[in-house]
């Protein structure tokens, strides 16, 4: 069984710095033997708000049909989820805040249904990965996104132990984050440790077929 | 000399716990003799930030819809009020819609430089957050302000005060809450009477609110 790692560049700019770090860690990830990468650009497809009509609180589903319809299962089914925000305004950038309140599905299924998100067996093996990047540099410019990235990550059966993060500060204009000093080695490292932790979660048979 | 409160309501969903505080806020303004406009965001057709930073090098945003007319009345504004749920920790996707299209006054008062709100401006313009959270931990809104606080600060509103009420799982809905109607109508008139009293003190500069 492959590792399926699930990411998303949530940026509307394409092939921005939050988006290059998102690819360095991808690239990290993907040169390791038995991992499978996945990658969407919500640039590219279409997921709306959430309409707050907590219909999946009794449906157990989303009312609305767009691209979340195909990004469900594959939240389901992957091992490693990656999500990638560039900073705006102190948070999430309104596009992945979009994905990030549509995961209220499974918040709904979780505690209100109180029904399994991921199989009991899968539970606990789940790795996140949030990486921001944030023109600014005060030391609190990633709080309150992580607060919205952390809860993401627990309706989705990601536990806070199992959340990784590659934060990078004072990165701005378009390739910016090609230039700073640690934050390319700092994506490589990310992506090799979440290996080396999502093997540890499989265990000893991890990668035998 | 009349004051003009705005309120912007965030939230998907009409007439739920957000919005009645709302209302129950501008009632208190209207009360103390203000002129109040209440905005509702999901019936405007906007597009959020494109991340193109083409304000940082020219002045003004290259999206025009119906948000651009909606910053000259947050301009015009004494007082704002700014209300959303709280989704996953933080404001909603349509909140921070608007938000993050805040970055062209973000430029023109960091870059440009041809921004400043003097502080008698500041005395006279006051900004409050209005929010309610299903879940009743006490840092249910820790996410959410950072984000407002900067809008505030770009938008030249002084953070004023929050109206915020947890644990509405528990209560049923904001009308059930013990305190937080009465308390939005008390926080509508006080900060109209506020306000009042700074511009007899100091007066806007002709053309200018």
């Amino acid at each position: 069984m492959p590792i399926k790692v699930l990411a998303f560049a949530t940026g509307p700019r394409r092939h921005g710095n939050s988006e290059t770090l998102l690819d360095w860690v991808l690239a990290s990830l993907g040169e390791e033997p038995g991992v499978v990468v996945e990658k969407f650009a919500l640039n590219e497809i279409r997921v709306n708000p959430c309409r707050g009509c907590n219909a999946c609180e009794t449906l157990n589903k989303c009312v609305q049909r767009d691209d979340m319809d195909m990004l469900h299962d594959r939240i389901v089914e992957a091992d490693c989820i990656v999500f990638a925000t560039p900073i705006y305004c102190m948070g999430i950038c309104s596009q992945g805040k979009a994905l990030v309140d549509r995961a209220q599905v499974f918040r709904s299924r979780k505690y209100v249904l109180k029904l399994p998100v991921v199989p009991p067996e899968r539970k606990g093996k789940r790795l996140g990965i949030f990486i921001a990047a944030a023109g600014q540099k005060m030391d609190y410019v990633f709080d309150g996104a992580i607060m919205s990235a952390k809860c993401f990550f627990h309706v989705i059966e990601v536990k806070d132990r199992d959340i990784e993060y590659l934060l990078v500060r004072g990165v701005d204009a378009a390739g910016e984050v090609e230039t700073h000093p640690t934050a390319r080695e700092e994506a490589r490292a990310t992506g090799k440790r979440a290996v080396a932790r999502l093997r540890e979660m499989r265990g000893p048979l991890a990668g035998s077929g | 000399m009349m004051v003009k409160v705005l309120g912007i309501s965030g939230s998907p969903h009409r007439h739920g716990n957000t919005e009645t505080l709302l209302d129950a806020f501008l009632e208190g303004a209207q009360g103390a003799g203000a002129a109040t406009e209440k905005v509702i965001l999901r019936d405007l057709d906007f597009t959020p930030c494109q991340g193109c930073n083409a304000c940082h090098r020219k002045d003004g945003c290259i999206v025009q819809d119906e948000l651009t007319p909606l910053f000259g009345r947050i301009a015009e504004a004494d007082c704002l009020a700014l209300a959303s749920p709280i989704y996953t920790m933080g404001i909603t996707a349509e909140l921070k819609g608007l938000i993050d299209r805040s970055q062209y006054l973000w430029a023109r008062k960091y870059i440009a430089k041809t921004l400043y709100y003097p502080r008698e401006h500041l005395k006279r313009h006051k900004g409050v957050f209005i929010s309610t959270a299903g879940q009743s931990w006490d840092y249910v809104f820790d996410g959410a302000f950072p984000i407002i606080t900067a809008f505030f600060d770009i938008t030249g509103f002084e953070y004023w005060d929050n109206l915020i009420a947890n644990n509405m799982d528990r209560y049923g809905s904001i009308r059930g809450h013990p305190t937080a109607l009465a308390e939005a109508r008390d926080k509508g008139k006080r900060v109209v009477d506020v306000i009042g009293k700074a511009k007899e003190r100091n007066p806007a500069p002709s053309g200018e609110s």
